[in-house]
């Protein structure tokens, strides 16, 4: 049974009278392990197919079956749930808690979980260990720079260990040097773990490490090239 | 406990902006609370002044006499019942007897009332005693504020005249032997105090009086053996006032004065709700992102809202704590030294003396913290409110759909 399954799926937003499709037809599996990317230009439907998938936004119609819900029944609280056990996200402007240190951002979605404290400061450790962030636990994201910011945006995405990370242009604002550390690491937690990551990215940087490469123009499915 | 531990990482860590909105709340909380015990302290002070000095257990009145009207004060008078004799014998009460008369300071005709109180009697809290004073002519005690409105001072003689129960005028020379600083002005302006047996003499009423002022102890011990079976009633033509009807004006004055305090009370919880209401919008607005954030996560909608509702209503705690450090000693500083009142407020007829002490209770405190944290904890939600109907998508990029 595939990890995530998108059926015939089709999204439309309202814009003035008329409606604009953002996504046609789409029909896509993923399986568990998978280190693979959604690629197109600005406005190719990359970071809707990711919300979808996400399950931050529904299909306008189809389906999309991830880790066997389907997205499009789900109510709000079954939607959070499924976020909150199964899948890390990372942004592109990392959208970590201002008010919050290193430590209590990559801690949040364990807080959320009900973990209990020790085991909480052993996982958040741990992520940070793999992250190269553990002497700025105390550090709040004002004082990170972009890479360090990424880096505990990225441990706060796999600290609790989820089946899917969803990436939305995590390397737009970052530079090679800084692109290449996460991406490693990411390579390294796939490996791993076995954590299946989705990108959504029309970054070369980010496209190069990819196993396979979905390629949306349009809204469209354009290619499904898997790299082997 | 999900929500209270991230709320308070929240408010400690928006800084500057949670200690304006502590600030704003905690001034709301001393002023409602210090302005609202010094109506409270007004009530209780006035009322145990006059009790002290004027009404004491209650008041048994002629039939007649009514102290609104001065054309009946010369029907107001009969002699003390068998059933309350017991009484005044046993020092358990006070007959006074109230007639209408007229003095001429510096050659200038004054209407007063005649009071005629027994020099021994302890039931009220005036200095009756010195009307015990043998004098070339008639002992008299006035109070401070009569003494200045009238110039007169110990030692000095005036003519009183009166009409005795016939409906014949008489005169006769007064003497002022004390002057009596009593804090309740009915018992003072416009009042001459003279021995109660003299007055009966001079006006032809043996044994008679107006009104008969029970003690305190009396009524609070129900201690009237032999005279149970009447007490509290009516006896023969006398009507029993309790202290409850005596104290009714005070009450009204206070109550009066209470509506113009809540204004005051609304108008400061006004201010605290605006400033809790304005940065919870504009907490919304600028955390949007944040709030995008906090779904994709995992928070449900729900768990967002009582996140930002326990911010707003946590402000209102941590202004309980400050106004407890600042508010404690300026409270505690006010009802021990108290106010001073201007002269112009004593004029009004309230019984206050120089100073007003503010009196604040337990149940004023909880109650006025209850009704802030009640009332910012609304005003916190109702912004919230918001974020149910926001797209996560569109939260995410900074947006509010």
């Amino acid at each position: 049974m595939p990890l995530i399954k998108v059926e015939s799926l089709v999204k439309r937003y309202p814009m003035g009278k008329s409606q604009f499709t953002a996504l046609r037809d789409i029909n896509l599996q993923f399986e568990k392990g998978e280190f693979c990317g959604i690629i197109g230009p600005s406005g190719s439907g990359k970071t809707t197919l990711l919300n979808i998938i996400g399950s931050l936004d529904i299909p306008s119609e189809g389906s999309a079956t991830v880790l066997g819900k389907k997205i499009e029944v789900l109510s709000h609280k079954e939607a959070a749930r499924l976020r909150c056990r199964h899948m890390g996200f990372i942004f592109q402007t990392y959208n970590l808690l201002p008010v919050y240190t290193v430590f209590e951002n990559v801690e949040f979605p364990l807080l959320i979980m009900k973990m209990s404290e020790k085991e909480r400061k052993k996982k958040v450790l741990d992520a940070l260990e793999w992250l190269g962030m553990t002497d700025k636990i105390d550090y709040r994201p004002a004082q990170l720079s972009g890479g360090e910011s990424q880096r505990v945006a990225v441990a706060r995405a796999i600290v609790k260990q989820p089946e899917l990370v969803l990436a939305d242009e995590p390397t737009a604002n970052l530079d090679a040097e800084n692109s290449y550390n996460i991406l490693e690491r990411m390579v390294k937690l796939n490996k791993e773990l076995k954590t299946t990551f989705i990108f959504a990215t029309h970054d070369e940087k980010v496209i190069r490490y990819l196993k396979r490469k979905i390629y949306l123009v349009d809204g469209r499915v354009a290619k499904d090239e898997v790299i082997h | 406990m999900l929500a209270l531990k991230l709320a308070y990482r929240n408010i400690k860590g928006a800084g500057l902006r949670t200690w304006l909105n502590v600030a704003v709340l905690s001034l709301a909380y001393v002023l409602i609370i210090w302005h609202q015990g010094i109506f409270t302290g007004m009530l209780k002070h006035g009322s145990q002044a006059v009790i002290e000095d004027e009404i004491a257990g209650g008041q048994y009145w002629h039939k007649n006499y009514d102290p609104f009207d001065p054309l009946s004060y010369d029907e107001s008078h009969g002699p003390i019942p068998a059933e309350l004799a017991g009484l005044i014998k046993d020092k358990k009460a006070t007959p006074i007897l109230i007639r209408q008369a007229a003095i001429y300071p510096e050659g200038r005709i004054q209407t007063v009332l005649l009071k005629g109180i027994e020099p021994g009697q302890t039931i009220l809290g005036i200095p009756s005693a010195g009307l015990d004073k043998e004098e070339d002519a008639l002992p008299v005690l006035i109070g401070r504020r009569m003494a200045k409105s009238t110039s007169l001072g110990i030692g000095d003689y005036l003519t009183i005249r009166w009409r005795d129960v016939q409906g014949t005028f008489d005169a006769v020379e007064g003497k002022i032997v004390e002057i009596m600083n009593t804090k309740v002005p009915t018992m003072d302006k416009g009042q001459l105090w003279v021995p109660l047996e003299e007055l009966q003499k001079m006006t032809g009423m043996k044994d008679e009086a107006t009104i008969i002022v029970v003690g305190q102890n009396v009524q609070g011990q129900g201690d009237v053996s032999p005279h149970q079976s009447f007490w509290c009633g009516d006896v023969s033509d006398w009507k029993f006032k309790d202290q409850n009807f005596l104290l009714t004006d005070i009450n009204e004055m206070v109550r009066s004065k209470r509506i113009s305090a809540g204004i005051l009370y609304v108008i400061l919880l006004f201010l605290a709700m605006l400033a809790i209401f304005d940065t919870q919008v504009l907490s919304i607005f600028k955390r949007r992102k944040e709030i995008g954030t906090l779904i994709a996560l995992g928070m449900t909608r729900r768990q967002v809202i009582s996140l930002f509702t326990l911010e707003g209503a946590m402000h209102g705690i941590l202004a309980v704590g400050v106004a407890a450090i600042y508010g404690i000693p300026w409270i505690i500083f006010y009802s021990k030294r108290g106010m001073k009142i201007p002269q112009a407020t004593e004029e009004y007829g309230f019984a206050l003396a120089g100073r007003l002490y503010p009196s604040y209770s337990v149940g004023l405190v909880l109650g006025t913290v209850l009704i802030v944290m009640a009332t910012v904890t609304i005003v916190s939600y109702l912004p919230t409110r918001k974020i149910s109907k926001m797209k996560p998508t569109e939260a995410l990029k900074g947006k509010i759909s």
